[in-house]
């Protein structure tokens, strides 16, 4: 084993050209392990002398001995080591740490133990974001690097820091749990930034990931997804058919009371919702969910509104508030604006005589503007659907898929000629 | 002028009735694509009833076996000096015995058309066959009383996939001196095809409503969209050749030409041919309907690869729930 000297000077040395690194990245290895994080303390004055950007992949080697020593970091001067990290991961090359990426997630790792335990998350946000850029190998593959930065942001409440991360489609996920924890936090985040609808679809993917058993996350993920259903379509679909069995069978007894919140809203009534909520208050909190749940109360008028419309074309301010049971046709007022506001219907109201009428979607599709977004719409469904074309072929091409499917078609050999792509599924017994 | 010498004659030397000379005649001919499905259709009529008929008794008049029974029929139309336009036609019997026409059923038929028709006149006769039967001339000479100089138009109903043009020609006959004695013989003529609007659009409909699979709506509308394509494909060419000579002109290599960029400049200038608010409202809105057909068209597509892979990975990692007995979800 070479001393700490020799190897900083083959870091140095060897950094230039993709081989020099790579033979400092087998002269590494040789030298990582426990001897290296036996040194750990001796290494930080080491880290000075190289530089983060040309000298990456030393860097990282050190920088992971000294962060995983088991030692405190507070020993290297706590506060500054975390600089060192920070400064690390925003100036690092992306090439050079790609050669060894479970040591730089370790590293990530730590560096958001390391903000989380001294309740400043929000220092952790801007090298993290690098992080991921950096790791990814295309803007479709999820890190559990995403995860650890979507919690950060959740805690900082710097919701729209998230939202460049969850922008991308992933398409490659490498650990189940990461894809749970991204889908989960990342519907937290549009939650909080009021967009439900985006909220919605993380959810889903979190409640109908495949899974062999049924997990926390997913649970808690279904009762957020119960709640922002609520909100966004006034009722709960059922589990469409490529969820898990076992999410089927035993989510909803996990989530009873949401389940009960969700047939209680079915009804319409208000003052039900109202006093079931009340009962319930304290099940929801310890859940966190109670301002979200508080959300769905009020959306509750603007479903009862919105039924309004499908029967009426006008209506006085003081049937909207009968009927839906609020207190003063202000209040109503104030209703029908803001949901008009928001797009969500359209309608005009008649100050002088208090009436709403309501309207018909005016979009006549004859704008160029309108021609533009269907016409982007076309090319990414494309896009899409080639890339469900390849998925599809690689299923195919799958040996479970193809164990099963051969074991079926094996047994009736000689009995039947089958046509394999017939599309009617037959009895066979 | 005696038959029997001249059909011994016709029998011994087919040649000199089928030597294909080209017409000196100095006539021109312009024939209607009205006349070329009337020939076809009545051609196409009584081959299939013989087929349906004829399996027993092989004795059709005149026709070898195997081979379609030869159809007959006069053609009319105006002759104007030197042009001869033949716009119609209709069917004739042949007498199978004596081989000529019937002449009573001519006459009546020609004066029905009269009364319709009043400036056609009757200028000739049609049959099918791959060449100049010889007993043609004779039926030829037969019509000679009634048109001085008649036209005998052939149909070839075979089908030959590589030949490009249409398989009609059009003979006249002529004295020529053959072996020191003058001999009437087919001589064959050019001629063009004329159409009427009306024509244009019935052949058109004819010629799209036969696909050779028995067109259901989709190939209908699959068989509209190619040649829509195919046409602003040529369309496109087109302009890009001009594109290109133009910008060559620009630079100099070829020279000006004045009268070329004018025709150029009045053709780019006829477009855009409509300008009003109105027309771009309702182009733009047909334009959205086509769009998001194609959108609802390609989510359908994508739905059901989307199904096909969620069976697939139902069945490789699901535990089966229901099913029993081995029944496989096959899509």
């Amino acid at each position: 084993m070479e001393s700490l000297e020799a190897l900083v000077a083959h870091i140095q040395g060897l950094s230039g050209s993709p081989e020099e690194v790579a033979h400092l990245h087998s002269l590494l290895k040789q030298a990582d392990g426990e001897p290296l994080r036996a040194h750990a303390a001796a290494l930080v004055p080491f880290l000075a002398h190289l530089s983060p950007e040309t000298h990456s992949l030393g860097y990282l080697y050190l920088l992971e001995a000294c962060a995983t020593s088991g030692s405190n970091l507070s020993d290297f001067g706590g506060g500054d080591f975390l600089v060192t990290i920070a400064g690390f991961l925003t100036a690092c090359s992306a090439d050079q740490i790609r050669l060894a990426p479970d040591k730089f997630l370790n590293v990530c790792r730590v560096l958001k133990d390391q903000v989380m335990q001294l309740i400043m998350p929000i220092r952790g946000i801007a090298p993290l974001r690098a992080a991921v850029r950096k790791i990814q190998s295309s803007p479709e593959q999820l890190t559990p690097v995403h995860a650890d930065y979507l919690l950060l942001c959740l805690l900082a409440k710097q919701y729209k820091a998230g939202l460049s991360v969850l922008e991308d489609d992933i398409f490659e996920v490498e650990q189940p749990k990461d894809l749970f924890l991204y889908c989960y936090y990342g519907g937290m985040i549009y939650i909080g930034l009021k967009k439900f609808p985006k909220a919605l679809e993380l959810l889903h993917n979190a409640v109908t990931a495949p899974m062999s058993m049924l997990n926390a996350i997913a649970v808690e993920a279904y009762k957020k997804y119960v709640l922002v259903s609520l909100i966004v379509n006034g009722q709960v679909p059922s589990f469409p058919k490529y969820t898990s069995v076992s999410a089927q069978r035993s989510m909803k007894n996990h989530a009873q009371i949401y389940v009960e919140l969700s047939t209680s809203y079915s009804n319409g009534r208000y003052t039900d919702l109202e006093t079931f909520v009340q009962a319930n208050s304290a099940v929801f909190q310890s859940d966190n969910n109670l301002g979200l749940v508080k959300q769905v109360l009020s959306s509750m008028y603007k479903r009862n509104i919105q039924r309004l419309t499908q029967t009426y074309l006008t209506l006085s301010l003081e049937d909207i508030a009968r009927s839906v049971q609020l207190e003063t046709p202000r209040d109503a007022e104030m209703h029908v604006l803001r949901m008009i506001e928001d797009g969500e219907i359209h309608a005009t109201i008649n100050q002088k005589d208090g009436m709403v009428s309501f309207h018909e979607d005016p979009e006549q599709y004859k704008s160029v503007e309108m021609l533009e977004h269907i016409d982007s719409s076309i090319q990414r469904l494309t896009a899409l659907s080639k890339k469900l074309a390849s998925i599809d072929e690689n299923m195919s091409c799958d040996p479970a898929y193809l164990m099963k499917t051969g074991r079926d078609r094996g047994r009736f050999d000689g009995r039947f000629d089958y046509d394999d792509y017939d599309s009617v599924p037959h009895k066979y017994f | 002028m005696s038959a029997p010498s001249d059909a011994a004659a016709a029998v011994d030397t087919p040649a000199p009735t089928t030597a294909a000379a080209s017409s000196s005649g100095g006539f021109t001919f312009k024939l209607h694509p009205l006349v070329i499905v009337n020939v076809s259709d009545h051609h196409t009529r009584v081959k299939a009833q013989a087929a349906c008929s004829g399996d027993s008794s092989s004795s059709s008049s005149g026709a070898g076996a195997g081979q379609p029974p030869r159809v007959f029929g006069c053609v009319i139309g105006v002759q104007r000096g030197r042009t001869v336009e033949i716009f119609n036609s209709f069917e004739l019997v042949l007498d199978p015995v004596s081989g000529t026409l019937d002449r009573a059923f001519l006459e009546k038929k020609q004066e029905l058309y009269k009364k319709v028709f009043p400036d056609f006149y009757v200028l000739g006769w049609y049959s099918t066959g791959s060449d100049v039967h010889d007993t043609d001339m004779q039926i030829h000479k037969a019509l000679m009383d009634v048109n001085e100089s008649p036209v005998y138009l052939l149909l070839n109903p075979t089908i030959n996939l590589s030949q490009k043009d249409l398989p009609v020609t059009i003979y006249e006959s002529e004295l020529h001196v053959i072996d020191g004695s003058p001999q009437l013989i087919f001589v064959r003529s050019n001629y063009t095809i004329e159409t009427v609007e009306a024509e244009r659009i019935s052949v058109d409909h004819v010629a799209h409503l036969k696909p050779s699979d028995g067109g259901s709506a989709a190939t209908q509308l699959a068989a509209h969209l190619t040649g829509i394509h195919s046409a602003i494909k040529m369309l496109n060419s087109r302009v890009r050749v001009i594109h290109q000579y133009l910008v060559a002109m620009q630079k100099g290599d070829i020279p000006m030409d004045n009268s070329l960029l004018r025709q150029v400049s009045s053709l780019v200038r006829r477009l855009p041919a409509m300008e009003s608010q109105k027309f771009q409202d309702d182009f733009l809105m047909e334009y959205n309907d086509t769009l998001l057909m194609t959108y609802l068209a390609m989510f359908t597509n994508c739905s059901s690869t989307m199904n096909e892979l969620v069976e697939k990975i139902n069945t490789s990692y699901e535990r089966p729930t229901t099913r029993r007995g081995g029944r496989g979800a096959f899509m």
